[in-house]
């Protein structure tokens, strides 16, 4: 007798996407659990940690708001290989502004996450009519030439940044702040994406000739896509500059480029959510095995092969089926 | 020559081919007549081995569960499990629907990649078959081939496809797309290569007017399962199919 692996939908989930729902409470927290529970998890981690950890934790947060701007970019067709240029300028116009002109972070970060956007879609907006590779070459270059260029004029400290720059108000404060940003930008882009406006971005990755004959003008909406992802790069990088205090060319670094990627092969690319739990497992995973010394990059990197050949939908896709979804054998009439 | 019994093929949970036994004589130009969604083409993927990496692809990115049942026999062997590429080397060959030609290939370059596995007396001999059946490709052997017409990419598919000397060619949907004289032109060039290739030919069409006066043999199929099997003529002369395709 053949069988076949069926895989249906579970009663539960089929219930709770109706208005059901609202009969009982069974069906809404199982709605709700799943956006509530990592929320709560992630505040008693940040709170409970140590200051190294909660670093550590804030760290994560500002690399996982780099890969839910990168999953924006690459869901409207626009795959970067240069969030470091969002972080970059973000970091910059923070540092600038306060090494200068003396202004704290509450007036810094606002006008580094518009400013930095801005000058972001600015810079790129020659090449948003570039598909493919050729957008990606651009942006992965970019930040590069921009460490080049600092290193070259000398200007806004050369090599030797900014420091000395106003710090956070608090170190709750700052875990809190960075959390709450997280959150806010991953269930607002989420919302934006399963609405009107959203389903013409994933039209201009599908097929952007049919959005174009529709009378919609791609290149408006890419840039503004590109301006949200721009933003919120850039905030990431005003945040650390304070966090830090301090600004310099290591923010426009290849690392800021290709963690966010790493953590979207890792998580599971296309819904915002994946990118981010990919960074909340790959910077922890960075630390701990910090006392490994030279190894760590190796035992890093196989990590992250067995990771994307083992699992290549991701984590997030994976847990997100089997929590929506049940497999059972059957038998096929033949 | 080749037998399929009792296929089935489910994308998921949706039956797409339903049950479907045929049968294939060697030299014979058979048909596979349905409507769109009938099942056409993911019956001749299944034919040629595709759907296997399609359900590896599948799987392994944890989209759709891709199951096939049933076997298929060729020339007395079973070759449910064989992939694609062993396929076309022991002489299965599909040509896809929609024409995929190398785009950014010239004509004559598309050719010899087709026949990569040939040497070169066979190469010439295919690329001498190909403008013989095809003498519109003559002209254009230095054009680039994804600036051609529908026409002349799907006569350069056929081409290609014929490269590789198959025993058994499966065409999906040669005539999509093509107005009706070029259709008749399609059709007569097939026609000619059953003979000259000396190959066995199996067609799936929805266009049944220029397929039914040529085949030996037609299966119709309604909903991914077997609605109706005769000889060209006995299909012609079914009222439901007259109503159905012909509009009659």
């Amino acid at each position: 007798m053949a069988r076949r692996l069926e895989r249906l939908d579970r009663g539960i989930k089929v219930r709770s996407d109706d208005v059901f729902a609202l009969n009982s409470w069974r069906e809404m927290l199982y709605i709700i659990a799943p956006r509530v529970l990592p929320v709560l998890l992630l505040l008693v981690l940040g709170l409970a940690a140590t200051p190294y950890w909660q670093r550590v934790i804030m760290q994560a947060c500002m690399i996982g708001l780099l890969a839910i701007s990168w999953d924006l970019l690459a869901s409207v067709g626009m795959v970067s290989l240069g969030q470091a240029l969002f972080f970059g300028i973000g970091a910059y116009i923070a540092g600038i502004l306060d090494h200068y002109a003396g202004l704290g972070p509450w007036l810094t970060i606002p006008i580094a996450t518009v400013g930095g956007a801005a000058l972001s879609t600015l810079l790129l907006l020659p090449v948003l009519r570039l598909r493919g590779i050729y957008f990606s070459m651009v942006t992965l270059i970019m930040p590069l030439m921009i460490e080049r260029i600092i290193e070259a004029t000398k200007i806004f400290g050369g090599t030797e940044g900014l420091s000395g720059l106003q710090p956070m108000p608090h170190a709750l404060v700052e875990i809190i702040a960075a959390m709450a940003v997280v959150w806010v930008a991953l269930f607002s882009f989420n919302r934006m994406m399963s609405s009107d406006y959203g389903l013409i971005l994933k039209g201009i990755n599908d097929n952007d000739r049919a959005v174009m004959s529709a009378g919609l003008n791609i290149y408006l909406y890419k840039a503004q896509a590109l301006f949200l992802a721009a933003g919120v790069g850039a905030f990431a990088g005003a945040f650390v500059t304070h966090a830090y205090q301090f600004v310099g060319m290591p923010v426009f670094a290849l690392d800021y480029s290709i963690l966010p990627i790493a953590g979207a092969a890792v998580g599971g690319m296309g819904t915002m959510s994946g990118p981010l739990l990919g960074c909340f497992i790959l910077v922890p995973l960075n630390e701990l095995l910090r006392g490994l010394g030279g190894m760590r990059t190796v035992i890093y990197a196989v990590l992250l092969v067995v990771f994307t050949v083992g699992l290549p939908e991701g984590i997030f896709h994976f847990i997100k089926r089997k929590y929506t979804q049940f497999e059972r054998w059957v038998e096929v009439e033949q | 020559m080749f037998q399929v019994s009792n296929l089935m093929v489910f994308y998921e949970n949706a039956l797409a081919v339903n049950e479907l036994s045929l049968e294939v004589a060697e030299g014979q130009m058979v048909g596979i007549i349905g409507s769109n969604s009938a099942g056409k083409t993911t019956l001749l993927n299944t034919l040629s081995g595709l759907i296997l990496d399609i359900q590896l692809k599948e799987r392994r990115k944890g989209g759709e569960h891709i199951t096939v049942l049933g076997t298929i026999t060729y020339q007395g062997r079973d070759i449910s499990l064989m992939p694609a590429y062993v396929r076309a080397r022991e002489g299965i060959v599909l040509c896809r629907e929609r024409h995929p030609v190398f785009g950014d290939s010239t004509v004559m370059e598309n050719l010899r990649i087709a026949g990569y596995l040939k040497n070169r007396a066979q190469i010439k001999r295919g690329i001498d078959l190909a403008m013989e059946l095809f003498p519109a490709l003559k002209a254009l052997t230095r054009r680039k081939a994804g600036l051609m017409s529908g026409g002349e990419q799907q006569m350069l598919a056929i081409g290609m496809a014929l490269m590789v000397e198959p025993k058994l060619l499966f065409l999906d949907e040669p005539l999509l797309g093509l107005s009706p004289a070029m259709q008749q032109k399609v059709m007569d060039a097939v026609k000619k290569a059953l003979k000259m290739a000396n190959t066995t030919i199996v067609i799936a069409e929805q266009f049944a007017r220029p397929i039914l006066p040529v085949i030996h043999k037609g299966y119709v199929i309604e909903n991914g399962m077997l609605t109706m099997t005769g000889t060209g003529e006995e299909l012609m002369a079914n009222p439901e199919i007259k109503s159905a395709y012909f509009g009659i």
